[in-house]
């Protein structure tokens, strides 16, 4: 498949003392492909938007567009001349301007009837041919989307940007929306990046996503890929609830302080390493399925299922792992559960995100439960 | 897919280096320098020493108007603390009858310039005027001397009741901004309402303060018809006397840098005492302040308080005039005076729109290049409405002089044509000097409407592949019709009042109304002069009535 978008060695810094708010950013999109830019709040996916599409220039690093450069050390191609469209948060409908104005706006060098038969074309595609005449004020927040939508795809852009196009949406129009999304770029074929700072509408959505922290990519992947092998803490506690556990490599299995989890890959050369195991990868179990137990101290009811926060103590130290079990599974608080580990979806990270930490508690402080932080 | 054309994007490829010096920023750089040629004339002939004439004045009368300069300031200032304060509170925070009417009504003074409160007051309190024949009538015989006004306090009495506006409406916005929690926070813990006032509301109101007193001195150094109607010699009569009756520039110029220095000192002030302290209360959901519910004779009191400024302000002065006007319209109304309105408006509107014309296209540049520098030029490029109108005219009289001068002595020997001043003088240079003064006027409120018009507008029609200025022209200026209107309109009314600018700059024997008001009221014909300015005072209401509405909201 072509690489529509490339993106090389990005850095940009808006004011000569601040830090850089895109470091070294490398991203490939390819033709038709969907890809979710994941971010907490500050963390550069708007900027990086911004980038693509010319509004900011950075510093250093180079994008191409279908191989064109559009912005390099030496060249920068205004952003009306890129070819790049865009779907802003707000919509940035013109409100002095109909929907079928709007629309045909960025329609350039076609007569008037394929203007006309290009706008009935994606007013249709987005459900909205009967709002043509209708102003930006007249619609519903999720029809001025569309209407935003449409406007951008109308002149075929080479790439389309949604900028948190889930964020001004009601729960449950938010659903709808993100099938309607998916759908409509789908069907046209359209490659397109969307800003999210919402893992589940990153892991819906997306073909790939790319998990932006304090402006460097994390990680890429399909949502799959990064749900389940998160490369570092960080990735693995953004996607959702995990249990980190710091163990050592013995044949068979890992020791940790939460006891010995068996795990066939696991190689017996005593290393140290960090494990994310996701809370729905435990469940309780039998006695004497398992040597793994601790005392339920939380349970947290959630309707398809229950997260029970275990009390582990070992030695002299006390930790908490969060398992996920069915909601007919009946534990009372105090209660002594056994639970066992799903051996394949022990994640060994690659790198540890907070080094500095790992190194000055190496094994005391062995389970830690982390919890996506909040934006 | 539409494909991208080979070397389509070529084409528009730029240096990177140059590609910040796009036609934009050229355009905002020949506006500065536009703008600033009358500042960078007189620093440049403050170089060339001081003349004789200097020397003498400076040893003679130079004290004397800094003392009257100085002195009408204070006195101004003071007197408009008082009335624009004490009306804002009383209009935002009290409950009496007619508030909602008061609350527009105190601003109409301020359609009355400088120049005709003082001609009307002065027919007011003269011997033949109404006042002193009337208490003759009675019997009463009153000393003559009683009456004077035609000196220092005189003026500045009767120009607080005209500028006192600038200090209302600047400060009632402040007061209706600050939260009602805020004041309610003070009267929970035990404040009267007085103290709340004191305590709470003025200090938060300061920066609205000072800043609608330091527009009333600009005012008042900008003022020279009223001073000299009154006979008080300031800095601005001084170089009117300087240039035109001894006919040393050089003596004008040096008046000019002094009371520039003056200027730039409030300015300083202003900007000073503002601080790094955030009075403004922006909380959202804040709600207006409930109106305080007073007694009867409480009541009486605000309804006095509010109707005095009014009523010597605006009320009497045009009572006035529409008396003068109804004896003397049948002499001056006739077909000259068509032609006066007829210059007076056309010069208006022409400045009025070439003001919003360069504001625009100044604001959009700085938008659409917004470096530290780009602000600094739309900042400095608005600095000529704090110089007085004598000071600019000093500034671009003498370059457009000089070029006359060569201009015709290139002609002279490269031709043999023999010709006069081809561009001083001209309705051209007029334009021109009205603009260095008052495009501030149109940039302020065409700057808001900017501001309130998301950035993503401008974003998302470059993105749908349109070029910034079609960009403007398409999606910016439809959603800042209004602010653009208002600021032509606010620029045309400064336009039509502007006395002392047009006085030098004017064509010979081109009058408009103001020009027209001023010589009519030097030359004794006080009555006669009462038609020209009814319509310049008729002609501001509306504008005005709108401007405080806009303050109000921004």
């Amino acid at each position: 498949m072509s690489t529509v978008l490339d993106i090389k060695n990005l850095y940009k810094k808006y004011t000569r003392k601040d830090a850089f708010v895109i470091r070294d950013v490398n991203l490939q999109v390819s033709k038709g492909e969907l890809l979710g830019l994941l971010g907490e709040s500050g963390s550069g996916k708007t900027t990086l938007l911004r980038l693509i599409a010319g509004f900011e220039e950075p510093d250093r690093g180079a994008i191409l567009v279908n191989g064109q450069v559009v912005v390099d050390a030496n060249v920068f191609v205004a952003p009306e001349k890129r070819k790049v469209g865009m779907v802003f948060q707000d919509y940035a409908l013109f409100p002095h301007m109909d929907i079928q104005k709007n629309v045909c706006y960025g329609l350039h060098g076609y007569s008037k009837e394929e203007i006309k038969d290009r706008v009935k074309e994606v007013l249709k595609l987005v459900g909205l041919q009967s709002f043509a005449g209708r102003y930006p004020h007249q619609l519903s927040g999720g029809q001025q989307q569309r209407a935003a939508l449409a406007r951008a795809l109308a002149p075929r852009p080479s790439i389309l940007l949604l900028d948190e196009p889930f964020s001004n949406l009601d729960v449950v129009l938010k659903e709808q929306v993100r099938e309607d999304l998916r759908n409509i770029l789908k069907r046209t074929e359209t490659t397109a990046i969307f800003v999210t700072h919402d893992t589940k509408d990153a892991l819906s959505t997306a073909d790939r996503i790319a998990l932006l922290k304090d402006g460097h990519i994390q990680q890429s992947g399909s949502p799959k890929e990064l749900y389940n092998k998160p490369s570092n803490i960080y990735t693995a506690s953004f996607l959702g609830k995990v249990n980190i556990i710091q163990a050592l490599t013995k044949p068979g299995g890992y020791e940790s302080q939460i006891g010995f989890i068996p795990c066939n890959r696991a190689n017996g050369t005593d290393q140290k390493v960090t494990l994310a195991i996701r809370p729905e990868k435990l469940a309780p179990c039998s006695e004497g399925h398992s040597d793994l137990y601790g005392a339920a101290q939380l349970i947290t009811y959630q309707g398809d299922h229950q997260l029970i926060t275990l009390q582990v103590i070992s030695g002299k130290s006390q930790y908490k792992l969060v398992i996920k079990a069915n909601s007919e599974v009946k534990v009372s608080k105090g209660e002594v559960v056994h639970f066992r580990i799903e051996e394949d979806y022990i994640k060994v990270l690659d790198t540890c995100w907070y080094p500095a930490a790992a190194e000055q508690s190496p094994l005391e402080k062995v389970v830690e439960t982390t919890e996506k932080p909040r934006t | 897919m539409l494909l991208i054309k080979r070397g389509d994007a070529a084409i528009s490829r730029s240096r990177r280096g140059l590609k910040r010096i796009n036609i934009w920023v050229i355009y905002a750089l020949l506006i500065a320098l536009l703008v600033g040629t009358p500042l960078a004339t007189i620093v440049y002939f403050l170089f060339d020493g001081p003349s004789d004439t200097w020397k003498h004045l400076s040893e003679t009368v130079l004290g004397h108007y800094v003392a009257n300069s100085l002195l009408l300031i204070l006195g101004v200032s003071a007197i408009t603390l008082i009335l624009g304060v004490s009306t804002a509170w009383v209009v935002s925070t009290c409950n009496f009858p007619g508030r909602k009417i008061f609350e527009w009504a105190l601003v109409l003074p301020l359609s009355v310039p400088t120049y005709i409160i003082a001609f009307a007051y002065a027919g007011i309190t003269d011997y033949t005027g109404p006042i002193q024949t009337t208490l003759r009538n009675w019997g009463l015989h009153p000393d003559p001397s009683f009456f004077e006004i035609m000196n220092l306090q005189g003026v500045m009495l009767v120009m607080a009741f005209v500028l006192y506006p600038y200090v209302y409406v600047i400060t009632r916005a402040s007061f209706s901004r600050q939260t009602r929690n805020i004041l309610e926070s003070g009267r929970i813990l035990g404040s009267s309402p007085s103290r709340t006032f004191f305590s709470i509301a003025l200090p938060i109101a300061r920066p609205a303060i000072v800043a609608g007193v330091s527009l009333v001195i600009m005012e008042v150094l900008n003022d020279y018809g009223a001073v000299k109607y009154f006979g008080v010699s300031t800095f601005t009569t001084g170089i009117f006397r300087a240039w035109f009756s001894l006919g040393d520039v050089n003596a004008a110029i040096y008046l000019s840098s002094l009371l520039l220095v003056v200027i730039f000192l409030v300015l300083g002030l202003e900007r000073l005492q503002r601080g790094k302290a955030r009075f403004d209360d922006n909380s959202p959901g804040s709600k207006p302040i409930s109106k305080f519910k007073l007694s009867k004779p409480m009541q009486a009191v605000c309804v006095a308080t509010c109707f005095m400024p009014v009523f010597f302000g605006f009320i009497l002065p045009t009572l006035q005039l529409m008396g003068w006007s109804l004896d003397t319209a049948y002499k001056v109304v006739d077909l000259s005076f068509f032609r006066l309105i007829f210059n007076s408006f056309s010069l208006a509107a022409g400045t009025a729109m070439l003001c919003a014309f360069l504001s625009v296209i100044l604001i959009y540049a700085v938008k659409i290049n917004p470096t530290f520098f780009m602000r600094v030029l739309g900042k400095f490029s608005v600095m000529g409405y704090a110089i007085p109108g004598a000071v600019i005219a000093v500034g671009v009289m003498m370059p457009l002089l000089f070029l006359d001068k060569s201009l015709t002595t290139w002609l002279q020997n490269s031709f043999g044509i023999t010709m006069g001043l081809l561009i001083s003088g001209t309705i051209g240079a007029l334009i021109f000097a009205y603009i260095v003064r008052f495009l501030a006027v149109a940039y302020n409120p065409i700057d808001s409407g900017f501001k309130k018009v998301s950035d993503f507008y401008t974003e998302a029609s470059r993105g749908l592949g349109v070029a910034p200025l079609a960009t403007l022209w398409k999606v910016n200026l439809p959603l800042i019709k209004g602010s653009v209107i208002s600021a032509a309109l606010l620029v045309f009314v400064d336009v039509l009042k502007e006395l002392p600018l047009t006085l030098i700059m004017r064509p010979f024997n081109f009058n408009t109304l103001a020009t027209k008001t001023f010589e009519l009221a030097s030359d004794e014909m006080v009555a006669e002069s009462s038609v020209p300015a009814l319509i310049i005072i008729a002609t501001g209401i509306v504008p005005i009535i709108f401007l405080s509405k806009w303050i109000s909201k921004t």
